[in-house]
């Protein structure tokens, strides 16, 4: 692995990173641990430019999600690169519960349907989105799956005392 | 009550019509549903619509323990289960800095490969079965059947498998294994040339897949398409090659990449790479170390807390496992990203303007395993 | 001994005189020659296909599963007959009859054997090829009065299809009329007692072949039922014995078009040892078998590219190999 070559393109990434948000926080993730190279905390606004900046270095938009924790959602966007020296980027953002973000699926068209899926589970409203519609779960369902609310039962309360 | 929102209906004038290929549909490979709005046989507008077989693995992953949730990464993918279940092993020892034996990522690489030959196998059958030759797909059934009689002496199963355990495998690959693959191997060498005369040679097959459904680089970058899909556009992106794991550093192969970008490359692509994984496979036999199969992990692991992302290849593409874990027994989230999601959602961008037959193509060599979608 | 001097044989042929009494036998042995016919390649079918793809094919009823057919339309009659709620119910139902007219009329003038002909006819031919453009305005009907989409899409493709490729057809078989100079089935298999006309038409014969194929709507040119496109075309909403009749047409269609071909390139009934019957059967089944063949190896040809093919490529070739035929016979 050309670890040079890997140090360049992250210090570039860096760059332009730290050009393009100059208030956000950009990290070295710890690959062996996390396996991501570079960590970069967003606030509100930051999504989309960060989007941009990866189109624009020719990453693509691994995956999107969100995880659902007490107080608050934290989306999470996985970039990397077709390189030879492999690069991945985590951008992630801390959003109230009743946020709405902004989508990135006007630079991405996959996020479409990856903000779609996020909505249908957790029920996230993103911006300017342009077909925010279910996708997996029924279209009338008046429920979000992957809220940890949701689907606590007697049972599994009891198999989560058991085990934790 | 199911209710389905579609195509604007009011957009729909007298020559333009709309059709519903599937959910039960003979060439959709399971429950996808493709609306589409058609001008004669051509088509306008095309949209996926899916969920189907939505079973919620993602829920249920949060609701059991981390070991409780390998059975259910072989039915994620069920024709690639071994390699999703290596990922998913591969992607907790990562969070928990388990090792694993030598001789256990040498077995997990052959198994993964014998797997993905067979996922291959069928891919192709199938796709050549949508173009209308149905003899091929009974010869790579029987073909496949030897992988899964070789899968089925060591893991147990033939489909879903649950072979992978954190810190190793279940049960030691033995001699009759190991002659047996090498046999496998040598036949599907020699089948090939019947292959290339059957299919690849045929001029029928030949006019129906040039030129047909092509997918650009630009076009891979938008909608994050991978795997054989992204290597018939022109990529040599495969995570074996590029974000090494396991043992694959060790082995000498190649990642088989054509230009075209069309179904004849994407075609191709799946040809070569099978002849890539028996390569991959020789070796492993051939430098199978001796040792343990499993290391000393505790009945129930307990990860420390924290989030890790693990990338490997499917024979469909990129899977990634995003994990996160409180430092319990039950995991606190996993998602899974699978490759057929983001290879299905290209075909809004590359069916309009093309025939239905070739929609049909098109659909079949992107090889998407509807389960795997809806996850 | 001949079966013609019992008495009670004289007796019919007076009531009813000579032709009449013909015809209605040969009616009737056509009546049950067409199901078993089609059953046995329906049969034949399922255990080439099987042996081309490395399995047995039906084993299990009658030895080799020779009576699966039998039982298949036993299945098939039990069924219920299903008519789509938005369908055209009297075209619906009118369909499966009209297609089951053509495939029993065109036997009337095929010669089996010098003496086995039910009707000897001065334009034989001409008949044959009006009875069976029959076939494509039954599946328009059924295609129509399903109200499913698909049974229309392949309806439409299969009277483009079919309109497409009569003319090639036709063409080619016009090489053979100016030979012989006779629109007669019989004529035409007497003039090829010395020579099979295959090898004074070689051109005329392959093009022959490859335009019944897509007449009859087989692979590859079953683009009319193509099952990973169109689920099964123009039958989609056909259950029961309706479907069993488009099924029992398609087969005897090519049962006709293989003996069209016996007739008109290998020679009819014509062969040295044994009776002519023997020998036009051996050719016919020789020829449905290559048709056989044929479908279970090659994939399908996309739609445009049939029709490009049809009118780019076999009708000039199929005019361009009447007028040598022509030129050549005028000048020899």
């Amino acid at each position: 692995m050309p670890t040079e070559e890997r140090k360049k393109l992250l210090g570039e990434l860096k760059n332009s990173l730290s050009g393009a948000l100059p208030e956000e926080r950009i990290i070295s993730g710890d690959y062996a641990k996390t396996g991501c190279h570079l960590e970069v905390r967003l606030s509100d606004a930051g999504m989309l430019r960060v989007a941009s900046v990866m189109k624009e270095k020719r990453f693509y938009l691994e995956t999107i999600t969100a995880v659902d924790f007490p107080d608050s959602f934290e989306l999470v966007y996985f970039y990397s690169t077709w390189h030879q020296d492999f690069c991945r980027l985590v951008a992630r953002i801390r959003i109230s519960k009743e946020a709405s973000p902004r989508s990135v699926s006007s630079v991405y068209p996959e996020a479409i349907w990856l903000e779609r899926e996020i909505y249908d589970f957790f029920g996230i409203r993103f911006l300017d989105h342009p077909d925010l519609r279910r996708i997996l779960n029924p279209d009338n369902a008046d429920y979000f799956p992957l809220l940890k609310s949701f689907g606590k039962t007697k049972l599994t309360e009891e198999i989560d005392d058991i085990l934790c | 009550m199911l209710n389905i929102k579609t195509i604007d209906d009011t957009t729909i004038n007298e020559r333009v019509y709309q059709l519903n290929l599937g959910p039960q549909h003979p060439s959709t490979h399971g429950v996808l549903h493709l609306l589409m709005k058609l001008d004669g046989e051509v088509v306008v507008e095309a949209e996926p619509i899916v969920g189907y077989s939505h079973r919620g693995h993602e829920k249920m992953a949060e609701n059991r323990i981390w070991e409780q949730f390998l059975p259910n990464t072989s039915r994620i993918d069920y024709l690639s289960g071994l390699i999703y279940n290596h990922g998913y092993c591969m992607a907790v020892e990562k969070l928990c800095g388990i090792e694993v034996p030598e001789r256990a990522e040498y077995i997990r690489v052959i198994t993964s490969e014998l797997n993905r030959i067979s996922s291959h196998l069928l891919g192709i059958m199938a796709f050549v079965m949508d173009i209308g030759a149905f003899t091929p797909f009974l010869y790579g059934w029987d073909d496949r059947e030897h992988v899964l009689d070789l899968l089925e002496r060591v893991a147990g199963s033939r489909l879903t498998y649950c072979y992978n355990r954190f810190g190793g495998v279940r049960n030691d690959i033995d001699r009759e294994f190991c002659d047996g693959t090498r046999r496998f191997i040598d036949r599907l060498r020699g089948r090939f040339s019947d292959y290339h005369n059957l299919i690849t040679e045929n001029i029928i097959f030949i006019k129906r897949t040039r030129g047909i459904g092509i997918i650009t680089e630009d076009t891979a970058l938008d909608f994050g398409v991978t795997g054989p899909t992204l290597r018939g556009s022109g990529v040599g992106y495969d995570v074996r090659k590029n974000e090494p794991y396991s043992v694959y550093p060790e082995f000498d192969f190649e990642i088989p990449v054509r230009k075209e970008g069309d179904v004849m490359a994407r075609y191709q692509v799946r040809m070569a790479e099978m002849e890539q994984s028996m390569n991959i496979i020789e070796q492993a036999l051939d430098g199978l170390p001796q040792g343990p199969i499993r290391s000393k992990v505790p009945l129930f692991i307990d990860p420390p807390a924290g989030d890790c992302y693990f990338a490997f290849e499917s024979a469909r593409g990129a899977v990634g496992y995003y994990i996160v874990s409180d430092g319990t027994r039950i995991p606190y989230r996993i998602k899974v990203r699978t490759p057929s999601f983001s290879n299905l959602f290209v075909l809004t961008r590359i069916l309009p303007g093309n025939f239905i037959a070739d929609c049909i193509a098109t659909l079949g060599s992107i090889d998407v395993v509807v389960p795997e979608i809806d996850r | 001994m001949n079966i013609t001097q019992l008495p009670i044989i004289k007796e019919i042929y007076g009531f009813l005189g000579r032709d009449l009494t013909a015809a209605v036998t040969g009616i009737l042995i056509i009546l049950v020659f067409v199901p078993l016919n089609s059953a046995f390649l329906v049969w034949l079918e399922r255990k080439v296909a099987g042996h081309i793809q490395l399995r047995p094919g039906p084993m299990e009823v009658g030895p080799h599963g020779i009576l699966q057919t039998l039982i298949d339309a036993v299945k098939l009659m039990g069924k219920e007959m299903i008519t789509p709620k938005l369908a055209d119910k009297f075209l619906f139902w009118l369909a499966p009859i009209i297609i089951i007219i053509p495939a029993i009329v065109c036997f009337v003038v095929i010669p089996f054997s010098p003496m086995m002909q039910v009707r000897e006819m001065n334009v034989g031919i001409l008949l044959i090829f009006s009875f069976s453009s029959l076939t494509v305005l039954s599946i328009l009907m059924g295609g129509w009065a399903s109200n499913n989409k698909y049974a229309l899409i392949g309806a439409v493709r299969a009277v483009a299809q079919n309109v497409a490729y009569e003319i090639p057809l036709l063409l080619s078989t016009m090489s053979i009329i100016i030979m012989t100079n006779s629109f007669k089935m019989s004529e035409i298999t007497a003039a090829q007692s010395g020579v099979w006309f295959i090898f004074y038409q070689p051109v005329a014969a392959i093009i022959f072949f490859i335009s019944t194929t897509a007449e009859t709507n087989r692979a590859p040119f079953d683009l009319v039922e193509a099952e990973s496109e169109l689920v099964s075309g123009f039958h989609t909403e056909y259950t029961g014995m309706r479907f069993a009749l488009f099924f029992l047409a398609e087969y005897t269609n090519m049962f006709i078009a293989a003996s069209m071909g016996a007739v008109l390139f290998f020679g009819g009934w014509h062969g040295p040892f044994f009776p002519g019957l023997i020998w036009f059967m051996v050719k016919v089944y020789i020829l449905i078998f290559v048709i056989i063949w044929v479908r279970w190896t090659f994939p399908r040809l996309r739609f445009d590219q049939l029709m490009n093919f049809a009118w780019k490529f076999m009708i000039p070739a199929a005019l361009l190999n009447l007028m040598v035929t022509a030129v050549l016979l005028k000048v020899l």
